[in-house]
């Protein structure tokens, strides 16, 4: 027989047992979906992660947080003492820095007139567009004179200008951040929301030196950036980092560091572990709803054939080889159980797209969960559909009739 | 046509015991007969049947068809021959429940080497009397018409061989008549028919009698139908 003779005996076979077929459908339905979701939405998640990773580390720099253990969960180290200058120090003596931009952070009301927006207040140096490659979209950074005279100035996201302005040109207008009437200088760039969920354009930059005296009274920072010079390896970097604030926090040989020293590498390192997450276990799981599928397809067939004994003898009655009876049953499993596929991608098609809005991702179906999906569905169909097709056309159709 | 030359066909049962369901058979049926095996449940005569239509292999003895030994065959010659000459009429009528009449006389096809297959399931039920039923399903038709579509998907790849196991056991006395007067005409159009069966009424519209007794043949003459056509 023709292998397009035994696809229209499947579909008409899924026809005439339009309930059983249903149930052969829903495992593989099911197990695909489950799989395309997580694969399309996993897929979607890395690209923001690498995304987010890419425009923190830009080519090659670190971050040094103050405090130790950052990172690695469980409690806080001993307590920060990152000072400016700790950087400096770093700057000059760690071979290979370009550049530095301090930050300190506290959340705080913004105000305007009557409106108010609770914000996150940051406070950078003159370097802040250079290190973080931020750019101001209106007006203009705050200069290095700005941060010596802890000038009252301050750039705003575009979350903290609607707030407060609406369509008003915010610029040369005057902001309360806290107590701290500042004049606003200039919009940030848009971000839009980090790998964290937040949104990093309900931010204000003011000069590093504004924030820790006017506005926190202290004399430390929170992290800092460093540019790392090209032909210098940042790994390299960070360990003279480490040894050199070890030492200017005279910190004994059996004592933790009290600072957090991170580089691109580092993050890449628990992207890896994210990755995992979402490439392996997460299918790991969706498989097993696929097999789990694959087994009932296979007992839903095993049960049709016990069911469909006369049919079976009938036909070898009528001529039928074993081996047409084999392929019949195979090519009704097989059909059955991709099609069920393919209502598992549509769904996950529409599934993926909504999950990755609502997580503020683009999503869509990746095409390795296309692939994936369809040879998976095909190949359990194939897989469950042996033992069913081998059974049915052992049976003598002498015995069958009877 | 067909010569059966001391066929033994032996089943075991669970219990450990044999059965001789065929036990030394000898049998010649020529091209064109109506012939009737007859026999109480259990003589052997749906064993008969079976091993006439390839459905079963005999343990001992020959078959010809044609002059041509076929027990020995493998399956795939079997089903051939079996799609190819033979056809099958069961008591049950063995229709595909949910689909129409015309798919269930095509399904033969479905396992055919020919080419001009376009036509022939309604021309065969056209010929059973049923060209307005092509598109109804089983379970809308009455028990004979039912039975002449099983005797029109036998029909459709135009077999010489007719094998009807109680073609009439499950049918009315008015639809058995009329099953019974198909077959006599396709009997006259020159097919060779075998019907089984223990219905000593059925087994008068024959034109030969086998009688079969615990896998023996008692007997075997013509009818009183048969000796008048003869003449």
């Amino acid at each position: 027989m023709t292998l397009a003779r035994h696809l229209r005996l499947a579909l008409r076979a899924m026809r005439r047992y339009r309930l059983r077929s249903a149930f052969v459908m829903l495992g593989t339905f099911l197990g695909v979906a489950a799989l395309a979701v997580v694969l399309s939405v996993g897929a979607a998640a890395e690209r923001r992660i690498l995304e987010t990773v890419r425009q923190i580390f830009g080519a090659s720099s670190m971050v040094v947080y103050a405090g130790g253990g950052m990172f690695r969960g469980g409690p806080r180290g001993p307590s920060a003492r990152l000072t400016l200058d700790d950087l400096a120090a770093l700057a000059q003596d760690v071979p290979g820095i370009e550049a530095w931009d301090p930050m300190q952070a506290l959340p705080s009301e913004v105000r305007h007139g009557d409106r108010t927006v609770s914000a996150r207040v940051l406070g950078h140096s003159e370097r802040y567009e250079r290190v973080w490659g931020r750019a101001a979209v209106q007006g203009e950074h705050f200069d290095a004179a700005a941060v010596a005279g802890s000038a009252r100035v301050a750039l705003i996201g575009r979350t903290v200008a609607r707030a407060l302005f609406g369509q008003e040109d915010p610029l040369g207008a005057e902001v309360l951040v806290g107590p701290v009437a500042c004049r606003v200088v200039g919009v940030l760039e848009p971000f839009g929301t980090d790998a964290h969920g937040i949104d990093r354009d309900n931010e204000v930059v003011v000069p590093i030196s504004t924030a820790m005296r006017r506005l926190m009274n202290v004399d430390t920072i929170r992290a800092a950036k460093l540019l790392v010079a090209e032909g210098t390896r940042v790994e390299d970097a960070a360990g003279a980092a480490t040894r050199l604030l070890r030492e200017r926090h005279a910190l004994g040989a059996g004592q933790p560091d009290d600072f957090t020293v991170v580089t691109a590498v580092e993050v890449r390192k628990r992207v890896d572990g994210v990755r995992r997450v979402l490439f392996v276990f997460l299918p790991l799981v969706a498989g097993i709803t696929l097999l789990a599928g694959g087994v009932l397809a296979a007992s839903l067939m095993l049960a049709s054939v016990n069911e469909r004994v006369a049919e079976i003898g009938l036909r070898g009655a009528l001529g039928a080889r074993p081996q047409d009876i084999r392929g019949q049953f195979l090519a009704e499993t097989a059909v059955t159980t991709l099609a069920g596929g393919l209502g598992g991608l549509a769904a996950a098609a529409v599934i993926s797209r909504l999950a990755a809005g609502r997580m503020g991702l683009d999503g869509g179906l990746s095409l390795t969960a296309v692939v994936l999906g369809l040879a998976l569905a095909a190949g359990i169909g194939l897989l469950a559909g042996i033992l069913p097709a081998r059974r049915a056309a052992r049976l003598p159709p002498a015995d069958a009739l009877r | 046509m067909i010569e059966l030359r001391d066929v033994e066909r032996v089943y075991r049962r669970p219990g450990g015991d044999t059965v001789r369901a065929l036990d030394g058979v000898s049998l010649r049926i020529e091209r064109g007969e109506l012939l009737a095996v007859v026999g109480s449940s259990g003589s052997g005569k749906t064993t008969l049947m079976n091993v006439l239509g390839l459905l079963d292999r005999p343990d001992r003895g020959r078959y010809l068809l044609d002059g041509q030994d076929v027990a020995g065959l493998r399956v795939d010659e079997q089903a051939r021959l079996r799609n190819a000459r033979i056809g099958f009429v069961f008591q049950a009528f063995h229709l595909l429940p949910r689909t129409s009449a015309l798919e269930n006389v095509e399904l033969p096809l479905l396992y055919s080497d020919r080419a001009d297959t376009d036509g022939r399931g309604r021309r065969a039920l056209e010929a059973v009397g049923l060209g307005d039923r092509v598109h109804h399903k089983p379970s809308e038709l009455s028990g004979g018409q039912q039975q002449r579509v099983a005797i029109a998907r036998a029909l459709v790849n135009e077999p010489d061989l007719l094998l009807a196991d109680e073609p009439t056991g499950n049918l009315d006395a008015g639809s058995a008549g009329e099953v019974l007067s198909l077959f006599a005409a396709l009997n006259r159009d020159g097919r060779t028919i075998v019907i089984v069966t223990h219905d000593a009424a059925v087994a008068a519209h024959c034109r030969r009698v086998a009688r079969l007794e615990d896998g023996r043949i008692v007997a075997d003459e013509p009818t009183a139908r048969g000796a008048e056509s003869g003449r």
